[in-house]
């Protein structure tokens, strides 16, 4: 009888163990081999570690220690300057104009790609015919490198023979050629068109994630309290899908501060700079030119710029984890 | 019934622009790919004849098959070493607390949001420091590090979500935490490592900056490099290569990217709310 109690407590200890096996519990259970454990987790960490600390933080350090001395065309370090490549920096108007179109750019292409997917995602999450097929078209250029899709583009809007001045003359819009890619007054938006083009997959899937979360009878409540389709947006979707437009926004700024094929491979930054964001900007100063000073201390300005957009994302993940 | 078809019709008219806008350049590269090569720069949109024969010239013209060779090989380096790298980081985070977790998170997160053209000065006098320039192989190790916290993510939300009262069940029956991973958490985790796997070689193929920084020789080149050198600072373009090249480095990374695109989602959506 005793025997009987005994093993029905010991077999509810074990399920209840196995029900709820939190990882402090699984570590207490092994304490019978405690250096295994204590060391363990970071024995298996480090590789990534120390990967990420060669690859990352020494080009970090490197750029600091550029950007704080006189440096010539060859890398050779001299005597410490101080901030004086950031001041240089602040002076030359390229980057003064770079800095103010790289603003541009990320405003435009975030805010027109956000303008574009909120509809497209909220189509896309209707039921209709072909609804798979529109979200793989929709989701091609998310598919394909920004490299590939820009050296297409630049093609298509070749003056001569691209093929979209002659789309255009077809349907009776331009009646002749234009050198889309030869001012910055064409180039330039359609770098920016380009980009949005680009942006949206990534956004619509974002806010898909976030519609899924919507459940349908709020909707149908709605419907029947005599919302029209305008309302229910604006009291029912536009609320619900806010976090997700949020990090939509942040993540978004991340990616298109950073991005660099597009402008390089269509127009190099040219003509006459007139297109140069900070990163083709930053290349040119480090590869072309040889400024390593001011290359890296563009660098470094960028790195802090990305960490600003960083802590604000943490700031929204962790306000959407306690929601 | 009825109402479907008429949701269906309002939705892809109003989609039509942007499905038009985003198969355009697609129909551009495979008209100029399959383009004689003296229709190229007449702005016509359909070709008298399909000239398949153009990726066989392509291929040879261009040396398509020796960056088609350092893709793989970068790529498949990059993403063997990630994986390799994040199983047992993403494990750890996912099996164990301990000091510094926070840490390691904020750390892998800091690593994701820098993209390497923020560091290309750097990176490139590090590799220019060990003599390393040149070096398909250093670049895979590029990719490698900077993939780890793309991995490591994917890889622990997906973790964190397979029970473990399995392995608790393997430990009781008196099996270590070695023989475990190997014969219980690990087959449970091989379909979420392979769809993590295929993305991080997917980045690496699609690489762009640090690879034209690295790389400055033909046959280091991988395909972004060498389809850019076709275009870049040429007198003239053969655009029917070009075009040739660019459907057939991204045609099968497409196909792959489009199937497996709803995992990719599911771990951003993971972590987003992590």
């Amino acid at each position: 009888m005793r025997g009987g109690a005994w093993k029905e407590f010991e077999t509810e200890r074990l399920a209840r163990q196995m029900r709820i096996g939190t990882p402090l519990e699984a570590s207490q259970r092994d304490t019978n081999q405690p250096m295994q454990n204590r060391f363990l987790p970071y024995l298996l960490t480090l590789p990534s570690l120390f990967l990420a600390a060669v690859v990352i933080f020494w080009p970090v350090w490197d750029l600091i220690q550029i950007s704080t001395h006189d440096v010539n065309r060859f890398g050779q370090l001299r005597e410490f300057s101080g901030l004086a490549n950031f001041a240089a920096l602040a002076a030359d108007p390229d980057f003064v104009a770079a800095l103010w179109r790289t603003a541009l750019w990320t405003v435009l292409v975030v805010g027109g790609a956000l303008l574009l997917s909120i509809p497209v995602a909220i189509i896309l999450n209707t039921d209709f015919y072909g609804r798979g097929l529109a979200r793989v078209i929709i989701m091609l250029p998310w598919a394909v490198s920004l490299t590939m899709t820009a050296v297409v583009w630049r093609w298509a809007l070749n003056g001569e023979s691209g093929m979209l001045n002659s789309a255009l003359m077809k349907l009776g819009l331009i009646s002749q050629n234009i050198q889309w890619l030869a001012s910055a007054e064409t180039a330039f938006p359609m770098q920016v068109l380009i980009g949005i083009l680009v942006t949206v997959p990534f956004t619509t899937t974002i806010f898909l994630g976030g519609l899924s979360s919507i459940p349908d009878d709020l909707y149908e409540a709605a419907a029947l309290e005599g919302a029209t389709p305008l309302q229910q947006f604006r009291e029912i979707t536009f609320p619900l899908l806010k976090p997700f437009i949020n990090i939509a926004i942040v993540l978004n700024t991340i990616y298109v501060f950073n991005s660099f094929p597009i402008i390089w491979v269509m127009t190099q930054g040219g003509p006459a700079n007139s297109t140069d964001i900070l990163v083709t900007h930053l290349y040119k100063l480090a590869f072309r030119i040889g400024k390593l000073g001011e290359a890296s201390a563009v660098s470094l300005v960028m790195f802090a710029i990305l960490l600003v957009f960083t802590m604000i994302y943490v700031r929204l993940a962790m306000r959407e984890q306690r929601a | 019934m009825n109402s479907k078809m008429k949701r269906t019709i309002i939705a892809w008219l109003l989609l039509a622009p942007l499905v038009a806008v985003t198969i355009f350049p697609f129909a551009v590269m495979f008209l100029t790919a399959v383009k004689p090569r003296t229709e190229v720069l007449t702005p016509t949109w359909w070709p008298s004849e399909f000239r398949w024969s153009n990726f066989a010239d392509m291929w040879v013209a261009t040396g398509f098959g020796q960056a088609l060779l350092n893709s793989l090989y970068v790529s498949a380096l990059a993403t063997i070493g990630a994986i390799l790298i994040s199983v047992p980081a993403a494990y750890a985070m996912s099996r164990f607390r301990f000091g510094g977790y926070g840490a390691f998170r904020q750390f892998l997160l800091i690593s994701q949001m820098i993209s390497p053209i923020v560091l290309v000065l750097g990176l490139f006098r590090l590799m220019a420091a060990w003599g390393l320039v040149e070096s398909t192989t250093a670049l895979g190790f590029i990719y490698m590090a900077f993939n780890v916290a793309f991995t490591v993510w994917m890889l622990q939300s997906y973790f964190d979500t397979i029970p473990r009262d399995l392995e608790e069940a393997a430990w009781m029956e008196g099996a270590g935490r070695w023989l475990t991973l190997r014969k219980v958490f690990l087959p449970l985790c091989l379909p979420a490592i392979a769809v993590t796997a295929i993305f991080t070689f997917i980045n690496a193929w699609n690489e762009f900056v640090v690879a034209l920084t690295m790389l400055r020789s033909q046959e280091s080149y991988t395909l972004p490099i060498q389809v850019f050198s076709l275009v870049a600072g040429r007198y003239t373009i053969e655009w029917h290569h070009v075009m040739a090249a660019t459907l057939l480095a991204t045609l099968p990374v497409a196909i792959l990217f489009i199937w497996l695109q709803r995992y990719l989602v599911r771990g951003l959506a993971l972590r987003a709310v992590k």
